[in-house]
């Protein structure tokens, strides 16, 4: 690869010639780093669960999330409950001890559980660029009082926190949840910028915009910031991961909104109601697999844009 | 004998958008005790050609034709031994010498330690008595005493000494060729001088073959025997350095050693150009840029001695600065862009403290001074494209009447340094050449017509040939467009051919200042008769010296250290100097 870039422009014409067909398909894949499997497969598993949301919204009555919506303990379609009744379509994935209808609980839950997670990341990762910036690149006590607060946060185990805070508390919305947690996404953003931007801050092209007059704003935001998106972008969605599996920490232990159904809750009321000897698999093993699929979307989705902001990554 | 032959070697790299043929059907013969250079501009294939005789190359590139052949071994030919064998191999029959010996050392291992390393791997078991003494033995032939060295940490010693402890271990276990891949390219001539000649020196002795990759003429004509020069992945030219030199055949050859410019020699510059000098309006008696003892010291270390000087700029002039790596010359130019501030003393550009200016004023201090940096890979935003580093600054200074002039004026100066507009404007940073990019900055600071402007090491990263063109471009934004220039450098030969005025710093001091002529060309410090000593000539009956010289000039060296005597050598008008 080091040959490659030091030739630029004289030596840029590779030859095609010699290879198989495949092999050129192959390479022809990284024209675009952005059309990269992981990435496509990723986003299309998050997407689906979008979809579930809305289309579900349209197709399905939401209502059916309330207590008596149907017959209690009602098996999946094709399945048998322990007294024998068979699944209708009525019920497509069944019903919980009350009566509530499991789709529509999904379609409702799986959305505000991936909503809490993003909300809690972008307010998290807005706090860690607007700190992140400030330590790099005010320096002196500026950073001192931004890296030491952040180191000393880090350490902090978010879960004790928010099970104190929450159960003083009692019921709150998922925006207050999201902002909560987001409490405790901010530091590692905050110290991945900053050392970007400290490395950044000496760069040939920062001293240029300097020399062209630039605004601290517009060498932050114009010159930095653009190359940093792939960093931001990553770190953006462990976020969303580390979110989302602290919010359903709490909801399973009964904690946070009690009134909305997220796949948290669905899971905490199954746990709660003896679901897992009274044979209802359904109502926690469905919510169960919705997050499972959330989780490796995500991963898929930071693998790929791992690839595409380091093309060392990527192989032939 | 013949001890190492490329028969028809080429060397494939796979990438994404295809297979790049870094080196084709390269045949050459190392003959025992011979030293030959690899010669040729970055990305010609000189690296790629001799580590492939290592099996060292980089992933993802293979030797996909050819045979190489170590004929000391009873197997001769490398690329069908086993990857174990291979190892058995490396060290012991072909060594490495690393261009960056800072990054080259285990930094957490002493200097002995990092030698018994590769005996050990290579010869089992040794006891602890044999090894010392091993270690000891190539500490010494390079010139180093093992009683202080041999227990140190790599970040003791300094930048030359570690490129001789990498020397050490590369002879070592006497290996029938060594490979030193630009050893000196990061060390000032002085210690490059005495490297170099260590380097010989062992060489010789354990009568190995010596494969040299550099880009530097002058250096292959004092250190080696024959000379090989590729481009672009092929071997243009293979002779005696001798006639190479006196009788290049290629027309690039021919380009690589008029590239180098010689003090004294014919000037680069086209003398023409020099009469059109524009004065621009002399009714201003403030100086341009004026220097009221200034001085830098980070913490305890003193960058730059307290210095006076002013710049009258009503006659464009270009001011060499000019100095080793650590003489506080860039710390100079940084000071008067205005991006530290000096420690004592205050910097004045047209009278005003550049340290304290309202924000109107910093920005018009912006406008008129500008600057041309060392590393042109680094200058331009990898987020956007070419044109924004132009195109920004010229409408952030109010230069701009609408789009149309913007492109106008940007396609103007592309025009005057030699660029073609269309081909470069519209382009990433990352598919422009090193010497494009500088142009285009050359470019830049042209369109916004400062008038001052600081050239920090502009050529120092630029392909060899193209320097020349670069430093004509600047010199004639001097005479064509009325801009004062400092000119950071350490090259005393291409200062001696575009500066009015020379100031020679050690250790942010200035040791000998004056007009070219008398500074370069007749030095009487002993420091600038040291540097211009050690400069390495493309011209085989100006010997370099051997290594006993080298040694000397280092312990001369030595002695200058800490004396505050500056020589001045007289005077030019428009500029003043005083160091206290």
């Amino acid at each position: 690869m080091t040959t490659q870039n030091a030739a630029a422009p004289e030596t840029a014409a590779p030859d095609m010639g010699g290879l198989t067909r495949r092999q050129i398909k192959r390479m022809k894949r990284f024209d675009n780093p952005w059309r990269n499997p992981k990435l496509i497969w990723g986003a299309a598993l998050l997407l689906g669960i979008v979809a579930l949301g809305l289309i579900g919204r349209m197709f399905w009555d939401t209502d059916m999330v309330f207590t008596g919506s149907g017959l209690p303990r009602q098996a999946p379609v094709g399945f048998e409950n322990i007294r024998g009744q068979i699944g209708t379509w009525a019920h497509p994935l069944g019903t919980d001890v009350t009566g509530k209808d499991i789709l529509a609980l999904l379609i409702v839950g799986a959305p505000n559980s991936l909503y809490v997670g993003v909300l809690a990341s972008l307010i998290g990762m807005s706090i860690g660029i607007f700190l992140g910036f400030s330590a790099g690149f005010i320096g002196g006590r500026t950073d001192d009082v931004i890296r030491v607060g952040s180191d000393v946060m880090i350490t902090i185990p978010p879960l004790l926190i928010l099970v104190v805070f929450q159960a003083a508390y009692g019921d709150i919305s998922l925006t207050i949840m999201a902002i909560l947690i987001a409490c405790f996404v901010w530091q590692s953003p905050t110290r991945l910028i900053r050392a970007q931007v400290l490395s950044m801050r000496e760069s040939g092209y920062v001293h240029m915009a300097r020399l062209s007059g630039a605004s601290t704003g517009h060498i932050m935001f114009r010159e930095m910031l653009p190359n940093l998106v792939p960093y931001l972008f990553g770190s953006f969605i462990a976020n969303v991961t580390t979110s989302i599996v602290t919010a359903v920490g709490l909801e399973v232990l009964g904690l946070g909104p009690q009134r909305v159904p997220t796949l948290g809750r669905v899971i905490y009321d199954a746990i709660n109601s003896g679901a897992l000897i009274q044979n209802l698999w359904w109502w926690w093993g469905i919510p169960t697999v919705l997050l499972a699929v959330m989780f490796i979307g995500l991963l898929m989705v930071n693998l790929g844009l791992d690839e595409v902001s380091n093309p060392r990554l990527r192989r032939l | 004998m013949t001890i190492l032959d490329f028969k028809d070697v080429s060397i494939d790299f796979p990438t994404s958008k295809g297979v790049v043929h870094a080196v084709t059907n390269v045949s050459l013969s190392v003959d025992k005790g011979r030293r030959v250079g690899f010669i040729g501009e970055s990305g010609s294939g000189k690296t790629t050609t001799a580590l492939s005789a290592m099996r060292m190359l980089a992933s993802p590139g293979f030797v996909s034709s050819g045979e190489i052949h170590l004929n000391s071994l009873p197997q001769s030919n490398l690329l069908s031994l086993s990857s174990e064998e291979m190892r058995n191999v490396r060290l012991s029959h072909i060594s490495y010498i690393p261009q960056g010996a800072m990054n080259s050392l285990n930094p957490v291992m002493r200097i002995e330690r990092q030698i018994w390393d590769g005996i050990v791997a290579h010869e089992g078991s040794v006891s602890q008595s044999e090894l010392q003494r091993r270690s000891d033995a190539a500490l010494e032939s390079v010139g180093l005493d093992p009683k202080i060295v041999a227990s140190l940490y790599p970040h003791e010693l300094s930048g030359g000494m570690k490129q001789r402890v990498c020397i050490a271990i590369g002879v070592c276990l006497n290996p029938d060729l060594v490979i030193a891949d630009e050893p000196t390219s990061a060390l000032d001539v002085i210690t490059q001088r005495h490297v170099m000649q260590t380097l010989r020196d062992v060489q010789a002795e354990i009568g190995a073959g010596l494969i040299l990759i550099g880009h530097d003429m002058g250096l292959m004509a004092q250190s080696v025997d024959e000379i090989a020069v590729l481009k672009k992945g092929e071997l243009v030219e293979f002779g005696p350095v001798r006639q190479i030199i006196e009788a290049p055949k290629h027309p690039y050859t021919k380009e690589l050693i008029s590239s180098v410019p010689l003090v004294g020699g014919e000037s680069f510059l086209d003398p023409s150009t020099a009469s059109g000098t524009k004065p621009t309006e002399a009714s201003d008696p403030t100086p341009l840029l004026e220097l009221r003892g200034v001085s830098k010291s980070y913490g305890s270390l003193t960058a730059l001695h307290t210095m006076n000087f002013s710049l009258d700029g009503t006659v464009p002039k270009i001011i060499s600065i000019v100095g080793q790596s650590g003489s506080g010359k860039s710390t100079m130019g940084s000071l008067m862009l205005g991006f530290n501030p000096p420690s004592t003393g205050q910097v004045l550009f047209k009278g005003q403290d550049i340290n304290r200016q309202s924000a109107s004023q910093a920005l018009a201090f912006r406008k008129e001074v500008q600057a041309v940096f060392q590393d042109p890979y680094a200058c331009f935003n990898p987020f956007y494209r070419v044109n924004h580093a132009l195109k920004f600054p010229f409408e952030r200074f109010g230069l701009s009447q609408g789009s149309d002039h913007t492109r106008q004026a940007m396609e103007e100066a592309c025009k005057a340094v030699g660029l073609a507009p269309e081909t470069v404007l519209d382009r990433y940073p990352h598919q422009l050449s090193g010497g494009q990019r500088q142009r285009l900055i050359v470019a830049r600071a042209l369109m916004l017509n400062p008038k001052l402007l600081i050239a920090d090491e502009p050529v120092s990263m630029v392909d060899a040939s193209l320097r020349a063109t670069i430093l004509k471009n600047i010199h004639d934004l001097k005479d064509q467009h009325g801009i004062s220039i400092i000119y950071i450098t350490h090259d005393l030969a291409t200062a001696y051919h575009v500066s009015d005025y020379v100031m020679v710093l050690y250790h942010g001091q200035v040791v000998e200042a004056g007009p070219p002529m008398e500074v370069i060309g007749d030095p009487k410090h002993a420091y600038t008769q040291l540097l211009i000593s050690s400069i390495p000539w493309p011209d085989l009956d100006r010997d370099w010296g051997s290594s006993e010289d080298a040694r000397t000039a280092l312990n001369e060296l030595a002695q200058i250290e800490g004396r505050h005597d500056a020589i001045f050598r007289g005077e030019i008008p428009g500029f003043s100097l005083t160091q206290s």
